[in-house]
């Protein structure tokens, strides 16, 4: 017990820490379930020990080998290509105090490639089907190509006047039409006086871009034809959403005549 | 990486076959020429992540792709043209003429970027260059000799068939394409007993096919060549001696039924007076392998069909002997697609299997060596 004390009190708390709940679901990066158990105090890093002495009876079940002390790795290209001259007082204290803290192992999945998109990574990951990275990925690519070479196949046979109308980019087109899926409002189910309403409420980004990457795959899973591949149903509905028409834009609609019809109930929120 | 040689192999006892290496090929200098290449469909990639970015790469791409598409274009159109300082330089052919030259014979990729970019590009590259050597030098007195294109995965063999075929077709040759023999030997619903000999199989949508796509790519040739002997479809209908080579392709259409017997026609008529001198005749077949090698096709009894049992097989085989004058044989061999053979194998001894001179009039032996390895 002595031996933890005094470890503990070695390594200093980081500045600028958030409240101690903060710090307990720092390191798994969720709201972990806590469990009473005096076993498991043992297993943890000393800092997630400290804090979790002041709450008695409760220890944290799933937990990750980073202890608070691991900072985020930095993966983005432009803040190393910054030349020395430019970065202020802050910017340069930050980078010498980089250069003594432990950062964690990147994912495999993030590089620092130019050709990384967070957007198409989340989807990529929401395709895939029992961990098949590579038939996800392939068949993210091949929307992609389908979606470039229709697009291409309209530009050819158009005149001159709608030629720059017509958007070639595939991934422009992927962000709008998940962009126009999104929806504004969302139903929540609150409990009250014995039944559930359902009740409009505001939706974070991350909810809404999830909804919307959920609801497109949901789509072509479900009504695609037997013989149709998947990138050629993706790619067609992207198209149709990019163009505000189409069944998930439809659904997005339904979703807010719904919140619309009980908007009633928006008082049962308490947030 | 040294530059790969083009293998070329005569011997004295077989003195009709060539066999040609592609393979991928790499020097210094062409490989700051695909790098360019790289670069110049580099102007269609995507460079919106990073938007800091973006602009300049955007620029610097256009400025780069503008130069590289002038380095690695020419403007010599015609293969008959094409030396050595056209190497690794794309040559574009006119969609009309694609229509006309290759209703069949491309492969499935390729069809679809000609169609995605309105524009069909090949490479000019060393195989191609010297079989074209080889073409335009061929003493059609002697015996036809047949090339062999061969080498692994993506190295360009049926591009490199097309290069030849497209040549052929700007120096007027009759062009025989089978675009792909595996297709004949696999998945196939309709097998029908030949008429004409029973142990024979005929398939009748594939044969009809490549009579469509023959009658396209050698309109003109079929009211010039004649017949030169009596058919007999069935109790009622028949075609005379002297008929123009269109009547027996126009029934072979009509007639489903007897398509495989027009194909053999055809074949038969071609090679026999190719050696006349009316027309000179190039024989193109791509992935040759499947002639010799097993079908997945079944009998109504269950058992194996062999290929020698397909009546269009043993036409096309019968083609590809060295047994007629007047023409060349451009034949290429493939791994994709074929059956029971391991995805390594590439060289003709893995893909064509040891064959045995066989003793009688037709033979037909390919010569098997080991080509040393790179």
């Amino acid at each position: 017990m002595k031996d933890r004390e005094s470890s503990q009190s070695r390594s200093g708390k980081p500045a600028g820490s958030p409240s101690r709940l903060g710090r307990v679901l720092e390191p798994a990066k969720m709201a972990a379930p806590v469990v009473g158990s005096a076993r498991c105090l043992c297993l943890l890093g000393p800092g997630v020990r400290r804090t979790l002495r002041a709450l008695p009876g409760l220890t944290q079940v799933r937990w990750s080998r980073y202890d608070a002390n691991y900072k985020e790795p930095q993966l983005d290209k432009d803040y190393y290509l910054k030349p020395l001259e430019e970065l202020t007082e802050e910017e340069k204290f930050e980078r010498d105090l980089r250069t003594t803290q432990i950062f964690k192992a990147p994912p495999a999945s993030k590089t620092s490639s130019l050709f990384e998109d967070p957007v198409i990574s989340k989807f990529t990951n929401m395709m895939m089907k029992g961990g098949n990275k590579i038939l996800a990925r392939s068949l993210m690519i091949e929307t992609l190509e389908t979606l470039k070479r229709k697009q291409f196949k309209k530009y050819h046979e158009a005149k001159a006047e709608e030629r720059e109308t017509i958007e070639c980019n595939p991934y422009t087109i992927f962000h709008q039409a998940l962009q126009n899926c999104q929806p504004i409002l969302g139903l929540v189910s609150i409990l009250k006086g014995g039944r559930f309403y359902q009740v409009p409420a505001p939706l974070t980004d991350r909810r809404r871009q999830f909804l919307a990457m959920k609801w497109m795959i949901q789509e072509c899973r479900e009504k695609k034809p037997r013989r149709m591949l998947m990138p050629e149903k993706l790619s067609h509905e992207l198209l149709e959403a990019f163009h505000n028409q189409g069944p998930v834009v439809k659904r997005k609609h339904d979703l807010h005549k719904m919140a619309e019809a009980n908007r009633a109930f928006a008082h049962y929120r308490w947030w | 990486m040294m530059l790969r040689k083009v293998i070329r192999l005569i011997s004295k006892s077989h003195k009709y076959d060539v066999l040609v290496y592609t393979s991928f090929c790499h020097t210094v200098f062409q490989f700051s020429r695909s790098f360019c290449q790289m670069l110049h469909s580099g102007c269609f990639l995507h460079v919106g992540t990073k938007a800091s970015q973006s602009i300049a790469v955007s620029l610097d791409t256009q400025v780069l792709g503008e130069k590289c598409r002038t380095i690695s274009r020419t403007q010599e159109n015609d293969p008959a043209n094409h030396r050595e300082h056209h190497l690794c330089q794309h040559y574009s052919i006119p969609l009309e003429e694609m229509k006309t030259i290759f209703p069949h014979g491309l492969p499935p990729r390729f069809g679809m970027q000609v169609k995605t970019f309105n524009e069909a590009c090949l490479m000019v590259r060393e195989p191609a260059l010297e079989l074209l050597h080889y073409l335009r030098s061929t003493n059609f007195a002697n015996p036809a000799i047949r090339y062999v294109i061969y080498g692994e995965k993506g190295t360009g063999k049926t591009l490199t068939l097309c290069h030849a075929v497209h040549f052929c077709a700007k120096q007027n040759w009759l062009i025989m394409h089978v675009p792909d023999a595996h297709c004949w030997v696999k998945n196939c619903r309709d097998l029908l007993q030949s008429t004409y000999n029973k142990e024979r199989y005929d398939q009748p949508l594939k044969a009809s096919t490549w009579l469509k796509n023959f009658k396209t790519s050698n309109e003109r040739f079929l009211n010039q060549i004649k017949i030169q002997q009596k058919y007999i479809w069935n109790k009622r209908e028949s075609i005379e001696e002297g008929r123009p080579l269109g009547e027996v392709v126009e029934q072979g259409l009509n007639r489903v039924k007897n398509a495989s017997d027009a194909v053999g026609i055809v074949m038969k008529e071609l090679k026999r007076q190719s050696s006349l001198g009316s027309f000179r005749l190039l024989v193109a077949v791509d992935s040759v392998n499947a002639l010799w090698g097993r079908t997945t096709l079944k009998k109504e009894d269950k058992s194996l069909v062999a290929p020698e049992e397909l009546t269009l097989v043993h036409n096309v085989k019968k083609m590809v002997t060295s047994d007629w004058h007047g023409g060349a044989i451009v034949v290429s061999l493939s791994q994709t697609g074929s059956l029971f053979k391991p995805r390594a194998a590439y060289l003709p001894q893995d893909l064509l299997g040891k064959l045995t001179r066989k003793k009688g009039k037709r033979s037909c032996f390919f010569l098997v060596t080991q080509i040393p390895g790179n």
